[in-house]
């Protein structure tokens, strides 16, 4: 597929983009986080896109996902209203948060941080630490 | 003569009174029986009937000397459990895939076995996740007295791969009978409350005599409403259930789907600081916060189902925010849309059908997929070339501002 942005020409593979983006999309609604950290790299390394590009359309394409993944979750009867309205303006109040405390912080640093943090967090659900 | 008859009146009608009681309330029987001295009743008390955001509740009472007792004590209220039967059947060595849910587990259950069998449930913790239901039912010689759970509806359907795939929970299958619904209650049960602890307590002390006393903990997190204590020998031998009523209170909040009680403030405080975390490190704070939820003991299929349409808002704003400075290529996002449109119509039935085992397995592989990822993009090679792209990104964005605004001066 052909794409054009602000005057530039792309091609897309969709042979790997429409399996990949179908993949993180069950993980993502499975387990109730964005897709964003896995669609960003599946279209920069997988579909050789520039970031500019990226950025706005990972978006979108992650939003269909979210959407559908609601709805379905609320079909099924896994929505808790109560605790979606504990947590829906902490979410927003992070939102605002984060970008204002990003701004004096080495974003190398905090990925490093959060590595580690991952890595903790993984072994303590696979049962081992 | 004539008193004669009167009195013979009055007896018989007197004795049909009795057979009618004989036969409509069996319960009021067995308590005339007690009255004589064969001591086939269980008397039953407990030191308050109100509690507030749970408590300790003390609970005495007699049965027949030499006998064991059992305590049951459950929730009104109720909850949602359910489980996919995949283990191979041990004759053909075929996998049944039935899912098995009920909407009426109570929220929370505890049966309290005489002290004696706490070895039974010491073993039991022992297992690990392995444990059962049933075989510590067995081991406590609890089979006569497992009554509650045994008796709510479940459902169960026959589930095929394609019936996954189009999101359909599958075939609604025949109730099944009294014996099957009591053994699949038993496996709801660890699926819903997942430890011995939370389904078995050993904390009854009975004496010679048949005096009992035990102690039952109703966590602070514990549903509102009512809650049923009964005592029980036997099938039949039974105390009256007793009503204790718990109230929760502000801050303190009961979410109906996650069947717990929290105090507002805590999912709040922690929301906040994942999600300002995750936009730190550049990914959503559900990497985190899912996980952790679910080790704070809530139910995975409702974090899931929860945490994900908070992000809907943000996502919104910033796909709006975009497509003003036309940052947004359509046909790129909706392609690749609806593809995860098709995997975000799959996901949730998944989730509603792996184990809460499964879902830590898949979730740690998740996260340290995405720990190479994140340490994939600090090595000096990503920097590199993420610092040109930046650049560009910047400059892209500053000219599509440029231009938007432009656009907006000449419109007017």
């Amino acid at each position: 597929m052909k794409i054009e942005f602000w005057g530039q020409e792309f091609k897309v593979n969709l042979a790997i983009g429409i399996p990949g983006a179908f993949l993180i999309a069950i993980a993502s609604s499975m387990f109730g986080f964005g897709g964003g950290p896995f669609m960003v790299p599946l279209m920069a390394v997988g579909l050789r896109l520039p970031m500019y590009v990226i950025v706005g359309s990972s978006l979108l394409a992650i939003f269909f996902n979210t959407l559908m993944g609601s709805f379905r979750h609320y079909g099924f009867g896994n929505f808790d209203l109560i605790f979606f309205l504990i947590m829906f303006p902490a979410a927003i109040l992070g939102g605002y948060l984060g970008p204002k405390i990003a701004k004096r912080l080495n974003p190398v640093t905090v990925k490093r941080v959060a590595c580690v943090g991952l890595l903790i967090l993984a072994l303590q659900l696979l049962g081992i630490f | 003569m004539k008193r004669l008859l009167a009195l013979l009146i009055v007896l018989l009608i007197t004795t049909m009174l009795n057979v009618n009681a004989f036969a409509e309330a069996p319960k009021e029987q067995k308590q005339d029986v007690g009255s004589q001295p064969t001591e086939a009743t269980v008397t039953l008390a407990v030191d308050k009937t109100k509690l507030t955001s749970g408590g300790k509740l003390n609970i005495t009472g007699k049965a027949p000397a030499g006998k064991d007792v059992y305590i049951e004590v459950w929730a009104e209220e109720t909850i949602r459990a359910a489980r996919l039967d995949a283990d191979p059947d041990p004759k053909t060595g075929k996998r049944p895939y039935i899912f098995y849910m009920t909407d009426d587990m109570p929220a929370f259950y505890r049966l309290i076995v005489p002290e004696k069998y706490k070895p039974v449930l010491e073993d039991a913790k022992a297992k690990g996740a392995k444990w059962s239901v049933s075989e510590v039912i067995k081991n406590t010689q609890a089979e006569a007295v497992y009554g509650y759970p045994a008796k709510i509806k479940i459902d169960r359907y026959q589930t095929t791969l394609w019936a996954s795939i189009i999101g359909s929970r599958g075939t609604l299958l025949e109730p099944m009978d009294e014996k099957e619904n009591k053994r699949r209650s038993m496996q709801l049960l660890k699926a819903r409350f997942r430890s011995v602890g939370n389904v078995f307590s050993s904390n009854l002390k009975i004496e010679a005599d048949g005096t009992f006393k035990a102690s039952v903990e109703l966590p602070a997190n514990a549903a509102p409403g009512k809650y049923f204590v009964v005592a029980k020998v036997d099938k039949d031998i039974k105390s009256e259930p007793i009503v204790v009523e718990n109230s929760v209170s502000f801050p303190s909040v009961y979410l109906p789907n996650a069947g717990r009680t929290v105090n507002v403030f805590w999912p709040f405080l922690l929301t906040a600081a994942i999600t300002t975390f995750g936009v730190l490190m550049g990914a959503g704070g559900g990497f985190i916060l899912n996980p952790i939820l679910v080790m704070l003991g809530l139910p995975h299929t409702v974090v899931a189902g929860t945490v994900m349409p908070t992000v809907l808002f943000s996502q919104g704003t910033g796909i709006y925010n975009y497509s003003k400075i036309k940052f947004i290529n359509w046909k790129l996002g909706v392609t690749l849309g609806l593809a995860m449109m098709a995997g975000g119509f799959i996901g949730p039935k998944l989730t509603e059908l792996i184990t809460l085992e499964q879902y830590k397995f898949l979730f740690g592989w998740i996260l340290i997929i995405l720990a190479a990822l994140m340490f994939w993009q600090t090595t000096p090679k990503y920097l590199e070339k993420n610092k040109k792209e930046q650049a560009i990104l910047k400059e892209f964005k500053k000219r599509a501002e440029e231009a938007a605004k432009k656009k907006e001066e000449g419109g007017k």
